[in-house]
């Protein structure tokens, strides 16, 4: 990967934007992950009638793919700022699903 | 019975894919000189590779039942690929030979089975 | 990141895995010796090489467990009992000890827990075989580490295979031509060899690769995502509550003791109802909660079969009357059956040597993958510093730090296993605590080759290692003839076939060791040449050579 040379800047610039990813694709990506373990785990009982169980551990099975996938976006993002906006575009209907099925089944199957 | 189908599934997959190896144009130059490609041999070789490996499959399916027989293959797979680069590298001008061998013991190993069985 | 998804891609792959490449190295190396842990033991207990290997009936294994328990820990809160298998011959117990009267000092976490190995045949503990760990030793490190508290290691294993997994899809990405570069291996090449090699280790078992790192994950997954449970059982009962329902009848469940003693009923009826219900399986484990006392209850677990699944339906029955409580596991649902295989495919416990010997050699091919990329990784960055080093100049820090760490990952863990044997044979018997004592010494030497590699990461150094390492593998069938009654000779004519494996497969890893001492040093001799061509065309003064022929180029 080639980098702008010499100027002190830019080079700085271009740190911050891999840390800012780095922290992105690494609590970013967790949080993404956890959060599609959980919609998992309570939509699919409704969705499909499969037993509590069955949806958390398929919830958490999928998870880790969702993982990578979430890390390799952050990567593949043309700025780091995009980067941040496609995980937050992501976890946004997520956490709120996430939400309101809790609030309303409260858990019970 | 039980060890001619596993010697099978090994002998199955590497003449698979010396057979493939030898359909690509890098590996008929690393074989036969540079310059040389396969020619009208290229669809026939892919072809018979893919058949040997799916009777590789198979032999492996038979031996070690439904959900073991495919860890069974895929690790073959993996023995006859490395296999297949060593001897790339190793035996170049006997390599179309040593594939040829283990392709007629794939498929003559399998009739007999058939027969036998 | 502005170049395109392939190049970003190939940027995350090479970053990923080059930060957690050295302790994934080594949980590959653990990891695929793993396959072999019973074996390992069984090498590391001469003194059980010249019994008999007569297979004792299950029920008369269990009623030895039962009585022995019953001498040694009959007011243990939980028994646990794995019965001898073709490949342990031995019974493995284990217990609980009842936590220390309120007010007493609080009992050091090893002193919590009984342990014995049960020779099935005489009922005794198998004394006669030195402690040691044996290959639970190699298994314990690839998740749990070392020196750290379980939990400490097993977030960073899990943070290291999630890199690797990462690692994988984007290399997968990454690789243009991926079939046709399937069978390509160009060697002396310099840094194209280094690709070509990292390529096929990694493509050609890229099944395998893929499925051990998902798995490895799965493995643990509750501890890493618990969300989905979480939030499924909200406000009914929590994680708890999902394990209950996930995993009925398991042995794990507890139970309350009543505090009214009772005697146990004997196990031997129990077993005959379990075997009769799996269609003649044979039970495996047993656990025991609460003996000796009114509420016992008793599961049996059936034994690993030839289903790739790790959970086996359980049975229960009250301890003291023998009556069945219900029976666990004999209809599986999709998603705890897919992790069910998911986890088996990961422990690969299959009996079928063959099989296990495939997912050793591709267990190897990971090592050789994780092993090219670091060095991969080494060898282009230094072509960055090509210019500087012709001058006189040196390495970057980071890459000199990088080559150190290469050396002692790579080149001194083999040093280190093979220590770790030596260690088994040479140490004395009745040092206190031998199994950590046998542990401290591959530690020692992986230690000591680490801080060499870093003082001198030179070829030199890379093929002295290498050489140590080929020397004291090669060498372990001689350790064993001298040190145990079944060497090579013996163990290949009448057994134990476990000794005689271990041998042959020692054999072999020094030779390829060996073979790695040759490559580096035809390596050596290549850049020698180079460098002395370049001198004898662009004079230099004498102390700039001198510093140029220090690195390893």
């Amino acid at each position: 990967m080639r980098r702008p040379a010499g100027v002190v800047s830019a080079g700085v610039r271009y740190r911050l934007g891999v840390a800012s990813r780095a922290v992105a694709a690494i609590a970013g990506g967790y949080g993404v992950a956890a959060l599609s373990a959980a919609l998992l785990a309570l939509c699919l009982p409704p969705l499909f009638g499969t037993s509590r169980s069955e949806a958390a551990m398929t919830g958490t099975l999928a998870s880790f793919l969702v993982f990578a996938v979430a890390v390799m976006w952050v990567f593949a993002a043309r700025t780091a700022l995009r980067a941040w906006s496609g995980l937050a575009i992501a976890a946004a209907p997520m956490g709120l699903l996430v939400f309101l099925l809790t609030r309303s089944t409260g858990g019970a199957a | 019975m039980a060890s001619l189908l596993l010697a099978l599934v090994f002998a199955a997959s590497l003449a698979g894919f010396c057979a493939l190896s030898l359909a690509m144009d890098r590996h008929s130059e690393d074989v036969y000189g540079r310059g040389s490609t396969p020619g009208p041999w290229r669809r026939w070789l892919q072809l018979g590779g893919t058949v040997l490996l799916c009777l590789s499959l198979g032999a492996s399916l038979q031996a070690a039942g439904s959900s073991i027989g495919w860890v069974l293959w895929l690790g073959a797979l993996t023995a006859a690929a490395q296999a297949t680069v060593a001897l790339l590298g190793l035996a170049p001008r006997r390599f179309p030979w040593i594939g040829l061998i283990a392709a007629a013991f794939a498929v003559g190993g399998g009739l007999v089975y058939l027969l036998m069985s | 990141m502005k170049e395109g998804f392939r190049q970003s891609m190939a940027w995350l792959h090479t970053w990923s895995g080059l930060l957690v490449g050295w302790v994934l190295f080594m949980v590959f190396m653990a990891g695929t010796a793993s396959y072999f842990r019973d074996e390992i033991t069984v090498w590391m207990k001469p003194e059980l090489h010249g019994l008999p290997q007569a297979r004792v009936p299950t029920v008369q294994s269990a009623e030895a467990t039962y009585a022995y328990l019953q001498q040694h820990a009959a007011d243990s809160p939980r028994w646990f009992i794995t019965l001898p298998t073709a490949r342990e011959p031995s019974a493995s117990l284990f217990w609980t000890k009842p936590p220390p009267p309120k007010g007493a000092p609080p009992v050091d976490r090893r002193n919590r827990v009984g342990r014995a190995m049960l020779d099935p045949s005489t009922g005794q503990a198998s004394a006669a075989a030195r402690e040691t760990r044996g290959g639970e030793f190699f298994y314990r490190l690839h998740f749990d580490l070392h020196y750290m508290p379980a939990l400490w290691a097993r977030w960073i294993v899990g943070f290291c295979a999630m890199f690797m997994l990462v690692a994988i899809f984007s290399g997968i990405v990454t690789h243009k031509r991926i079939f046709k570069d399937f069978f390509t291996f160009r060697p002396k090449k310099g840094q194209r060899s280094w690709l070509d090699a990292h390529n096929v280790t990694a493509v050609l078992a890229l099944p395998y690769h893929a499925m051990i790192t998902y798995t490895g994950l799965v493995t643990l997954m509750f501890m890493y995502m618990p969300w989905g449970p979480q939030a499924a059982y909200k406000d009914s009962g929590g994680t708890q509550a999902f394990f209950a329902e996930a995993f009925a009848g398991s042995a794990r469940e507890q139970s309350k003791a009543a505090g009214r003693a009772a005697p146990m009923a004997p196990i031997a009826p129990m077993l005959a109802q379990a075997s009769a219900h799996w269609d003649g399986a044979d039970v495996g484990r047993i656990a025991v909660n609460s003996p000796n006392d009114a509420n016992a209850v008793v599961t049996l677990r059936r034994a690993d079969g030839p289903q790739l699944s790790y959970e086996q339906p359980t049975m229960q029955f009250n301890g003291v009357t023998g009556a069945l409580i219900g029976t666990f596991g004999d209809a599986t649902r999709p998603a705890a059956e897919t992790r069910s295989v998911l986890y088996g495919l990961h422990i690969g416990r299959f009996g079928d040597p063959l099989v296990r010997a495939l997912l050793f050699l591709s267990g190897l091919a990971g090592c050789l993958m994780v092993a090219t990329g670091l060095l991969l990784w080494a060898v282009k960055e230094r072509q960055k510093f090509a210019r500087t080093l012709k001058q006189g100049g040196r390495v970057s820090v980071g890459l000199r730090l990088v080559d150190g760490l290469n050396l002692g990952a790579i080149a001194g863990l083999p040093v280190a296993m093979a220590s770790f044997f030596w260690a088994n044979r040479l140490l004395p018997l009745g040092v206190a605590d031998r199994g950590e004592a046998e542990i401290t010494w591959f530690f020692i030497a992986w230690g000591a080759t680490a801080v060499l590699g870093l003082l001198r990461p030179t070829l030199r150094m890379w093929q002295a290692q290498l050489a140590l390492g080929a020397l004291l593998f090669a060498s372990l069938p001689v350790l064993n003839a001298f040190t145990g009654p079944a060497p090579l000779t013996v163990s290949l004519r009448s057994g134990p076939s476990a000794v005689a494996g271990f041998d042959l497969v020692a054999l072999a890893l020094g030779l390829g060791l060996a073979s790695a001492v040759w490559i580096v040093e035809r390596k050596r001799r290549t850049s020698a040449a180079r460098r002395a061509a370049q001198a004898a065309q662009t004079p230099q003064a004498p102390q700039q050579v001198l510093v140029a022929s220090e690195q390893g180029s």
